[in-house]
């Protein structure tokens, strides 16, 4: 995420540049498979027999394993890491003043389940930059986008929203204090 | 290791609001952080690495949003059944979950409607909670269960 020195940064021009930017349809990496899956779970210790076990899951609702519905997002990328890899590029190429970012809120909207096979893809716009003073950084710059995920069949599968809490690291707040 | 445990349906007539969500609890020990890392791939240094979370400007690591919204997930998931579909989630991540945190995840029933697509929706207010805050992160979730009959 490119930082701009606290001199110049320009809310009002970032924010009439970016507000609106959006990106094209993006396929996921690969599509929704069993063993990310199963990382997950066993992350919490969830035991659920529809992210688990395909016979079960066979006969189940859904017909197949299913992933949670907070991974959804993850199938439409192209993994978490490395950045240069994937991720949101909003969140790569927004200006801010600091490079340290924090998720803040997120809010999805799950129209139908990410099944084992499916391939996800996602396009993200991008909704709101403003300037909040936070405990870290009295000058924060927050990023909100909105993530459209569709399937094979270009169905709506989910719509998530997310805020992102950007600040500058301790010393930098610190030595721009102290110009000021 | 994880094994598979089967869930029970809940039905839309039979919940009440006030009913309690009981959730579950997790100890964040070394083995969880690790854990955390593979379960969500992603590897910024803040949510493993303490000596970058200081420079950062951190007490220390804190876990991150993947694992933060995989265990308010799984207490919605076990508590509706594999009948039911979490229809819209939200939270907010207010303080960070640090490690040697004991953390619950639980919530209440807090409304009903009919839903929609024949299923009955279900309004609940979740939380995560250690034992230094009752709450670290609110969450909010819309659930559409079975109708019997």
């Amino acid at each position: 995420m490119p930082t701009i020195p606290d001199g110049v940064y320009d809310l009002e021009a970032v924010r009439k540049e970016w507000i609106g930017q959006k990106t094209e349809v993006a396929p996921g990496r690969y599509p929704v498979e069993y063993d990310p899956i199963r990382r997950h779970a066993h992350m919490v210790e969830d035991r659920n027999p529809l992210f688990l076990d395909p016979e079960a899951a066979k006969i189940g609702k859904w017909g197949a394993v299913i992933a949670p519905p907070v991974m959804t997002g993850y199938f439409a990328g192209n993994g978490a890491w490395p950045p240069s890899q994937g991720g949101n590029r909003f969140f790569r190429e927004v200006p801010t003043r600091g490079d340290r970012m924090i998720n803040m809120n997120t809010e999805w909207e799950y129209l139908q389940p990410a099944k084992v096979g499916d391939r996800m893809s996602t396009q993200t716009v991008l909704t709101d930059i403003y300037e909040k003073s936070t405990r870290v950084d009295p000058l924060s710059v927050w990023v909100v986008t909105e993530n459209r995920i569709t399937n094979q069949d270009g169905e709506l599968v989910a719509v998530g929203r997310n805020t992102l809490l950007t600040h500058r690291p301790p010393e930098e707040v610190a030595a721009k204090k102290g110009e000021a | 290791m994880t094994t598979e445990t089967d869930v029970a349906q809940r039905f839309w007539e039979d919940v009440q609001e006030g009913d309690a969500i009981e959730g579950f609890e997790l100890t964040l020990d070394w083995t969880k952080m690790v854990a955390q890392v593979s379960g969500s791939q992603d590897f910024y240094q803040v949510h493993h690495d303490p000596d970058f979370a200081a420079e950062a400007g951190h007490e220390t690591i804190f876990y991150n949003t993947g694992f933060t919204q995989a265990m308010l997930c799984r207490a919605i998931t076990d508590w509706m059944g594999p009948e039911g579909w979490l229809r819209k989630f939200r939270f907010e991540m207010r303080r960070m979950l640090v490690p040697n945190d004991t953390v619950r995840a639980s919530g209440t029933v807090v409304g009903k409607s009919e839903g929609e697509d024949g299923m009955g929706a279900v309004e609940l207010e979740l939380s995560l909670g250690t034992q230094r805050e009752d709450v670290t992160t609110p969450a909010w979730a819309t659930v559409l269960l079975p109708k019997r009959g």
